[in-house]
Order: structure tokens, then sequence, then C-alpha cells
């Protein structure tokens, strides 16, 4: 068996130039994305690309507050994710709820439901304070200090507890089978 | 018997990395054409070893991962038929119609492993890239007529040697036409823009491609450089006239220079799907099935007629 470890230095460089943005545009953060991507501040000069498959990302931005609605999406996200895997929160909203601090229907720390690797601060924060989060990030996974996804999996039962105490247990079920009650009467209408 | 070990192996590494070249070649250019500056040419290569580097691995059962290397594997039989200036194994058997099968199997791979995997997004994938594919056989066929009816054989190696005879294909009008159609069929091959319905990003979150993550879809970027070698290098072959250098005495000279020809062949192929795929938006299924049916169709099968007259 080959010992992995020896190789380490040259994937954590690997994971550092290259690291794929999923397109989970939360709030009004969404509307700073694209042109970090296009052609003023070009974001794919360091390998970054934005990519629509959860399955493939390696950085996950939260763009902006979160409502208890988005949050489950992006629990599911996050958990969809393999391993290595970054987030950086972008603005105010997921550091302490930033202008929503009094909205009964937004989460004032993001910290508390998913791991958070780098922090920006801001509203908006401009591209280049974006760019700027992402170099300190690609920083922090040289050293290996960018260890979210396993603070996630250590500290797994406190994260879930904290889901399960604002969503309520068994939150996934209960999401997926919101829509059925809704579609059987829909066929009930076509039906008569 | 070692020899051809050797040299496959050799066609196999050569392949991988100019394969991962060009994908950096098309980030490259595609993003000069933005006018931006792009990510550096190795950043496919880094991508990979990001994606082997992964701690976790997602599979969905044996279906899952056996299509991965059913398309890794077609591609790289693919590769060894099609001669490689003089430096190919299989190239006495490398027939038109062998090759052009072999370069379709690799999407065959990809959807079996697409739809075991159980999402509908894959599923809606794969059912446009088989579309694609099935609209793509009509220029195909008339293109490879046209092909054996002009050069009274099928072999792709001999229509090399005739070329260097008698001159490129594609300075003979019959062939040029369908060196066009073919062209625009090699743009939904490599899956570039207009015809990229099967991956369309943004519109169906990657199509097949959705739920690959970690080592199965290093695996397919290593399956993507080696197709898009392929597919260009079988351009290069039949209508650009290859490439057999034997001006120099030295072998090693001869090869090199072979090698050389062919890249400066393959990139002018590739150049043209990326100008074209940079602008030009996408085509919906339905449209592009019409459209492979109508245009090209008509254009190989004026090329096939005026070939065989």
């Amino acid at each position: 068996m080959v010992d992995w470890r020896l190789f380490e230095p040259l994937f954590n460089w690997a994971r550092k130039k290259s690291l794929w943005i999923v397109s989970f545009c939360t709030g009004c953060g969404g509307i700073e994305m694209p042109p970090l991507m296009t052609a003023r501040y070009d974001l794919e000069r360091f390998g970054i690309m934005p990519d629509p498959s959860p399955r493939q990302y390696d950085l996950f931005l939260i763009t902006g507050y979160v409502t208890p609605k988005t949050l489950k999406r992006i629990i599911i996200t996050y958990e969809m994710a393999p391993d290595p895997k970054y987030v950086l929160a972008h603005g105010s909203c997921p550091i302490n709820g930033g202008i929503y601090w009094d909205a009964y229907n937004a989460i004032k720390r993001l910290d508390l439901y998913i791991p958070v690797d780098v922090y920006i601060a801001g509203c908006m924060p401009r591209p280049e304070a974006v760019m700027d989060g992402i170099k300190k990030l690609m920083e922090m996974i040289e050293n290996g200090e960018a260890d979210g996804w396993k603070r996630y999996k250590e500290n797994y039962e406190w994260y879930r507890k904290n889901q399960d105490e604002l969503l309520g247990e068994g939150w996934r079920e209960k999401e997926a089978r919101k829509w059925i009650p809704w579609l059987m009467d829909k066929k009930k209408e076509e039906g008569t | 018997m070692l020899g051809a070990v050797l040299k496959a192996i050799f066609i196999i590494l050569y392949a991988t990395f100019v394969g991962f070249m060009f994908m950096g070649i098309i980030r490259k250019v595609t993003a000069r054409i933005h006018r931006r500056i792009g990510p550096p040419i190795y950043q496919p290569i880094i991508d990979t070893i990001k994606f082997f580097g992964k701690r976790e691995n997602i599979t969905h059962g044996l279906i899952y991962d056996f299509g991965i290397i059913f398309a890794l594997g077609a591609t790289i039989l693919a590769l060894m038929f099609i001669p490689l200036g003089s430096i190919s194994i299989l190239r006495t058997y490398g027939d038109l119609i062998l090759i052009t099968f072999l370069l379709e199997i690799p999407m065959l791979g990809i959807m079996f492993a697409a739809m075991s995997s159980g999402n509908p997004w894959a599923g809606l994938g794969a059912q446009r890239a088989l579309l694609t594919l099935l609209a793509i056989q009509v220029p195909l066929g008339f293109a490879i007529i046209a092909l054996a009816e002009f050069y009274g054989t099928f072999s792709t190696y001999e229509i090399v040697m005739a070329q260097q005879v008698g001159g490129w294909s594609i300075f003979h009008l019959p062939l040029l036409l369908v060196a066009i159609a073919y062209d625009i069929v090699l743009q939904a091959m490599f899956g570039k823009e207009p015809f990229d319905m099967m991956i369309a990003p943004g519109e169906i979150s990657l199509g097949p491609m959705v739920e690959f993550g970690g080592k199965h879809m290093g695996m397919l970027q290593i399956q993507h450089a080696i197709g898009l070698f392929a597919e260009t290098l079988f351009f290069a072959n039949i209508f650009l006239g290859g490439a057999v250098v034997i001006a120099f005495s030295s072998p090693i000279l001869n090869t090199l220079a072979t090698l050389g020809i062919l890249l400066v062949k393959q990139i002018a192929v590739l150049l043209i799907a990326i100008f074209i795929g940079a602008i030009f938006p996408r085509f919906t299924i339905d449209q592009a099935v019409k459209f492979y049916w109508k245009w090209p169709t008509i254009i190989a099968a004026l090329g096939a007629i005026l070939a065989s007259l």
C-alpha cells in the first residue's frame, strides 16, 4: 500500500491552486460573484472556476444572509461534497446577522451550523476583499490550517444538535416529503 | 513484444500530457477571447491532481465505477488504432469505421455511470447525449463513405500515405465538403459550445458529470484529455495529410519532426473549435438534431456523391 502522506504537500499545493467554487449564490452577495469571474477581476488566474455541481467543488462561498430555508440547502450541499472542502463566509450577515440582527428568519451565526474557514467583513465586500480572503484561504490550505471539514467530522454531534434545534428534528425527511400532499391534492383536482 | 508495450506506454503518456495541454489551451484561449488573463496552461493537470487527492469518494455501485473505466479504456483503445506518424502500434488494423466507432464508445461509458447514479440531472444529460450521438451519426457516416470512395480503402494509414502523394484531402473539392461537415461534427464530439447540450453547464447543472466527484472526476479529466488528443489526431490524419517525415537520416529526428507537424495540425483543428465555441451560444437539443440532419448531412452527402462520380 502506498503511503499517501508523502504526497500530501503536492496535494495541498494542487488544492490551493485549483479551488472550484459551487455556484450557490445566497442573498445579495450573489451579485458580487460574476464580477469576480469576468474580465476585470479574473479569478480564473488562480485556477478558480465556478462549477454547478455540489459533488466537485472545494470552496463554498456563503454570499450573504442565510434564512432557515436556505440553510437546509446549504447543509445538504455542504454534506454532498467529498472531503477537503472549505467555506468562505462573505459579507457581514453570516458573521453576526448584519443588518438582519433582529429578523426572525435570518441566521445570526453561520458558524453554529457549518464550519467556516475564512470570514470577510463588508456589506458588500469589494471584489478585492474577496480576493484577499481567498488568498488568506490559500495560505491556510498550504499550512494545513483550513480544517473546517475536519472540524465538522469531529464535532458532528454539536453541529447536528444546533441544526436540529433550529430546524426541528428530522427536517431532512420533512423537507423531502413536503410537496407530496400538495401533489396528491393536485392529482385529485385534475382527476375530477 | 517489449517494443510494442513501450510504444503503447509512450503513446499513452504523450497523449495524456498533450491532451492536458490542449485542455489548458482551450481555457487560456477562451479567456483571451473574453479579455481575461485566464489560468496557467497546465491548470487541468493541477485540477486532476486535486481530484485524485480527495479524501472521500462517492460511489453508487459497480456500474458507476465500471462506466468510467470503460470510457477511459475505450479512449485509449481508439488512440492505439490511430496512426501517430510512424509510432502507432495497431495502425494496420486502424480502419475508419472502427476508429469512429471507438471514439463514440467513451460517451456510452459515461452514460452507464451517469444513469446508475440515479440523479435526475444526470439522466437528463444522458438522454441528451444519446440524442446528440444519434444526430451526428448521419453526417459522420457520409463522411466515411466519401473518404473510402475517394481513396478506395478504409485503412487510415493508407489514406495518410495516399495524401503524401496526392496532396491533403481538403484540397480535393468533395473531401473539402466532407471535412467541413466533419468539423461541425467534431464540435459535438469535443463537447464545445454550440453543441454542448449533453453537458450544458448552468442549464442542466452539468448533465452526466453532475454526480462525479473525487477520483471519478479525475479519471474523467484524463479521459477527456486523451479523447481530445485522439479526435484531433484522427481529423489531422484523414483530412490534413497526417505526417510521415523521412527527410532526416536519424529515425529519432524523423519521429520528433512527425510529432511536431502533427501537433501543429492538431492545434489548428482545436483552435477552430475554440473560436466557434467561444462566440456561438448553445443550441437546444431539438434544434441541434434538426441542424445535424439538415446542413452537415446535405454537405457530406454532396461530398460523398461527388467523390463517387
